[in-house]
């Protein structure tokens, strides 16, 4: 301690001893103001910030040089959320004594990061944005704001309490009493606080309270009293009695409101829940089934397309491997084949294989030979229809002189398919028809006979012949 | 039970950093120590001038 008139240190004396300034009151002014320093300290140290923020300010003004106060104000007031004014404190502290001081660090401290400067900035303008919204009465906007700084400083208590006024005017209590135990974790003592906090729990345990003036009042209820001439007559009523009617009442009209409420609000909405409900699964499973109706037609698609497939490569394979098929058919030419290299005179033998490749008489479809099946069909008979004609028309020759038409006659049609020149054999064909009686076979044999062998003796014959048909028709 | 118009009337816009320097020069420094020098220097003037 330094004396205030000369600047030396005092002693234990109530004098300076350097210029003899009386200093007592002085020394006791400047106790009290460490004292309070120091009470101010042990409410901080216990988070009774408010209390501290009391203490320290006193302190203060009782001594302006006591750094200390001054310092943990500021700390005091920046731990609540009041940024600027612990930087006042600070930057009052740092003029005050501007070196070996603590302020510096702080300064230093919120100075060099700007953002934090401006995000503090910011709070306190949000801050005060909603207070503006509380008293334009928009309370709304003013929560969302304060929602906001509450999210950016969470130490705010001033923002906390105004947050918690006005869950309690919109009588939110829970959400309010939430607010003020937050503020109770940063300022224990906070007078404000502890006000607000002892009405949002009045308000959130009313049935004790409610209980304790019920009974008062059903405790005055019990008796009725009224004056009969100078005398007060009190005639207690049968409490019992009563209540046990009200009771049965009260469950009476809670069941019929009860019902009431079963009726009109939750069944109908049970209800179209349930049509919903239905609803979306119709929905659901026509979706399925509309789906699973394109899978069959596709399927469906695909069996008619495999099914085409399969006729065309059925009747392909037929047409190779059938009894009337080309494989055959070659067989039958190589057999043929194979018979006159091993014996050019055995035209039986030969006959028999070539039959084998004659086409149907059902009339199915000539099947389509290869051209190298073709040029060996076309000279192996070169080298043996000579042989084949005159075998075929003398079998059919002999069964037509036996009256035998019926086997005449596929034979004389061979004979004449290898030697279109003779016109026996068309003409003998053309009479085992007629003997036969197929009138339109013999007819169409006789015009043939007449066209590819005119001015002969056969196709005079079959002139005529064709003219004893036409006149018996 | 707690009145919302007069308990708004309590809170107070905070100071924000542009209004900071404002409110640190505004600010009444005098200490009750600062009084006191005065009281004495006063005390001690009057005593003088009745001695002369």
């Amino acid at each position: 301690m330094i004396c205030y008139n000369c600047g030396c240190r005092l002693s234990e004396q109530d004098f300076c001893t350097g210029c003899g300034a009386d200093v007592s009151l002085y020394k006791k002014v400047i106790y009290l103001s460490n004292r309070l320093y120091n009470d101010g300290l042990d409410k901080a140290s216990v988070r009774d910030l408010s209390g501290a923020i009391a203490s320290l300010k006193e302190s203060i003004k009782l001594n302006k040089n006591n750094i200390d106060a001054r310092n943990l104000l500021g700390l005091v007031y920046f731990e609540m959320g009041e940024a600027v004014s612990a930087l006042g404190e600070w930057v009052i502290s740092q003029n005050l004594r501007p070196k070996k001081n603590i302020a510096n660090d702080y300064i230093d401290m919120i100075q060099k990061n700007q953002a934090r400067l401006d995000g503090i900035n910011q709070t306190i303008k949000k801050y005060n944005q909603a207070l503006a919204y509380c008293w334009q009465d928009s309370q709304d906007l003013a929560v969302i704001q304060l929602k906001k700084v509450l999210s950016n400083n969470p130490k705010y208590v001033r923002a906390h309490q105004l947050l918690a006024l006005l869950y309690m005017n919109t009588e939110e209590w829970e959400k309010a009493r939430r607010e003020l135990q937050k503020c109770e974790q940063i300022d224990t003592g906070n007078t404000t606080t502890q006000r607000y906090l002892k009405e949002v729990t009045h308000m959130l345990t009313p049935e004790e309270n409610q209980k304790g003036s019920t009974k008062k009042k059903a405790s005055s209820d019990e008796i009725i009293r009224y004056q009969s001439g100078n005398e007060t007559i009190i005639q207690p009523v049968n409490a019992a009695e009563k209540k046990g009617v009200s009771s049965l009442l009260n469950l009476g009209i809670g069941l019929v409101i009860g019902i009431g409420i079963a009726c009109f609000l939750i069944l109908p909405a049970r209800i179209q829940k349930a049509k919903a409900d239905i609803n979306n699964d119709l929905r659901a499973v026509s979706e399925q089934s509309d789906a699973k109706t394109a899978t069959i037609d596709e399927q469906e698609q695909k069996i008619k397309s495999l099914t085409d497939e399969n006729t065309q490569l059925t009747s392909q394979l037929a047409a190779l491997e059938g009894t009337d098929g080309a494989l055959q058919a070659t067989d039958g030419l190589m057999m043929a084949v194979n018979a006159y290299l091993t014996d050019p005179e055995d035209i039986e033998t030969i006959a028999g294989y070539m039959e084998a490749m004659e086409p149907d008489e059902n009339g199915e479809e000539e099947v389509k030979h290869s051209n190298s099946y073709e040029t060996l069909r076309k000279q192996f008979l070169t080298l043996v229809s000579e042989k084949l004609a005159a075998y075929y028309y003398g079998l059919g020759n002999d069964s037509y002189r036996n009256g035998d038409y019926e086997a005449a006659i596929p034979n004389l049609q061979r004979a004449f398919t290898y030697d279109n020149t003779n016109a026996d054999a068309l003409f003998y064909l053309g009479n085992c028809y007629r003997e036969n009686g197929d009138d339109d076979k013999a007819k169409e044999i006789y015009a043939q006979v007449m066209d590819d062998f005119p001015g002969t003796d056969r196709a005079s014959r079959s002139e005529t012949y064709l003219a004893e048909i036409n006149n018996q028709n | 039970m707690i009145d919302f118009e007069e308990e708004l009337k309590k809170f107070h816009p905070s100071l924000e950093v542009e209004d900071a320097a404002e409110a640190i020069y505004g600010q009444d420094l005098t200490d009750v120590a600062d009084i006191l020098i005065q009281m004495v220097e006063k005390a001690k003037e009057k005593t003088e001038t009745e001695e002369e």
